[in-house]
């Protein structure tokens, strides 16, 4: 017998394990012994890496036959369980309208509320307050028509465009700060880490203090209900393994960095 | 009894708690896991759930509990803390009343017949197979959209070789044995009465 031949009876046994799988076929209706023994007659001429995958797919697909057999007869132990002949019976004989009589009485939908809370209301109350009006906000830009220029990096710079410098030196630089105010290992409340003189600053220290964090340089730690948020230097910019990796969210609110600069 | 009347407070506040969180939707699906009703109302729990349904009975509403695994009968601590709590309506409701909250009779009658089907198959039926069925009696357009709805609203789920499977909201919703029943069962008293009819003419 051909090897084509001998791989297309196997490759039939498995899609047949696959059509009991995805319940277009019954599992009892299938012949186990029928396909053991396609499996058994070619197993000796399995030659090749192909035909030994073949051969191991039949027998797993076997294998998920038996175990189709077994669920299917707990289910048919169970309650639930009825006849899918005679059910189809039923449903033919049934109109419509009694089918879905029958399934209003067995039918019990689920009770939900979305409600908005006096606190949301205020919440979005205060946003639309602050809001800027679109005419405002999407004002017609003012612009000029000017020549294209070429500029240095050092020009660039000078204008702002580009920053005096790499990313990476300013996080070093305010690893190094935060050495000079509270040594290796120690500790500082956030705000008077992040505070500065104006609201801009602070904006910034904010920024760079996630990438701080983030990369290692050092930690952040919150007390259960966030009254208390430290930063905590580390000796070697790397993070700590032992602590979880959660995200602390922030805010740095004008209101609050006025109350800050009050003290 | 200072310590009784504190007691009875603290009880009463939980039961208000436990409304709150069963009735309002927190996550992107309803109802709320056990552990967060454990976490929210303390270890016992499972006694202010029990308060809450008999006070529920009175509307009409109840607290339903769906397990990970439906085949569990009796389930543990770790079980019922992993389980879905929803309220849901304690008796059916009526034709006339579905189709105030958006429900056709057919859709109804498509969704009970893809849902029964599907539990006679064990669960798994491909999708082709239902289509197949509910086109006997409802026409193939209405067929395709009303499936995608079933499977949109969480009726039903189907996976990505085209297998339908009961999804959250029927295991949710649906008292899957009373359908069963009430479809087998379905012309049964009609005939006996009929049968029994020649009997007492001819006496």
């Amino acid at each position: 017998m051909s090897s084509r031949r001998k791989r297309d009876e196997l490759e039939g046994v498995i899609s047949l394990c696959r059509a009991v799988q995805a319940g277009s076929v019954e599992p009892f209706a299938v012949d186990i012994d029928y396909m053991l023994e396609v499996i058994r007659r070619y197993y000796p001429a399995t030659n090749s890496f192909q035909d030994f995958c073949t051969d191991a797919a039949a027998i797993r697909g076997l294998s998920n036959v038996l175990q189709s057999q077994n669920d299917w007869i707990q289910h048919q132990s169970t309650t639930l369980y009825k006849d899918p002949f005679l059910l189809n019976q039923q449903i033919h004989r049934m109109d419509i309208s009694a089918i879905a009589d029958s399934f209003l009485r067995s039918w019990h939908p689920l009770v939900q509320m979305e409600q908005l809370s006096a606190k949301t209301l205020m919440g979005s109350l205060g946003y639309w307050t602050d809001l800027i009006p679109l005419a405002e906000r999407w004002k017609d830009p003012n612009l000029q028509l000017i020549e294209a220029g070429t500029a240095s990096m050092d020009e660039a710079r000078a204008l702002g465009i580009l920053p005096e410098e790499g990313f990476a030196d300013v996080i070093e630089t305010f690893w190094n700060e935060l050495e000079e105010r509270v040594g290796k290992g120690g500790r500082i409340d956030y705000w008077d880490w992040i505070g500065a003189d104006t609201y801009e600053e602070t904006i910034k220290r904010s920024y760079i203090t996630v990438f701080l964090v983030g990369y290692g340089y050092a930690n952040i730690e919150s007390d259960r209900f966030g009254d208390k948020i430290e930063i905590i230097r580390n000796t070697e910019p790397h993070p700590d393994p032992g602590q979880a990796k959660i995200s602390i969210p922030t805010l740095v609110d004008y209101e609050e960095w006025k109350l800050w600069r009050k003290g | 009894m200072a310590k009784r009347v504190r007691s009875e407070a603290g009880y009463a506040r939980k039961l208000k708690d436990a409304v709150h969180l069963l009735f309002f939707q927190h996550h992107r699906l309803p109802g709320i896991r056990g552990w967060e009703l454990r976490q929210e109302l303390g270890p016992d729990w499972l006694n202010v759930l029990e308060v809450l349904d008999k006070q529920l009975q009175s509307m009409d509403l109840q607290v339903t509990r769906v397990l990970d695994d439906p085949n569990i009968t009796d389930p543990d601590q770790a079980q019922l803390a992993d389980a879905r709590f929803y309220i849901t309506m304690r008796g059916g409701i009526e034709q006339k009343t579905a189709k105030t909250i958006g429900w056709r009779v057919d859709d109804i009658a498509g969704l009970a017949v893809a849902i029964a089907f599907i539990i006679s198959k064990q669960g798994k039926v491909p999708r082709t197979d239902v289509e197949k069925l509910l086109q006997e009696k409802l026409p193939g357009w209405r067929v395709k959209m009303s499936i995608d709805r079933y499977i949109q609203q969480g009726y039903l789920g189907e996976d990505d070789k085209g297998v339908l499977f009961l999804d959250w909201r029927s295991r949710a919703e649906v008292d899957q044995k009373q359908l069963i029943d009430l479809i087998v069962g379905f012309g049964k008293k009609a005939d006996a009465e009929e049968a029994a009819k020649p009997e007492e003419e001819d006496a």
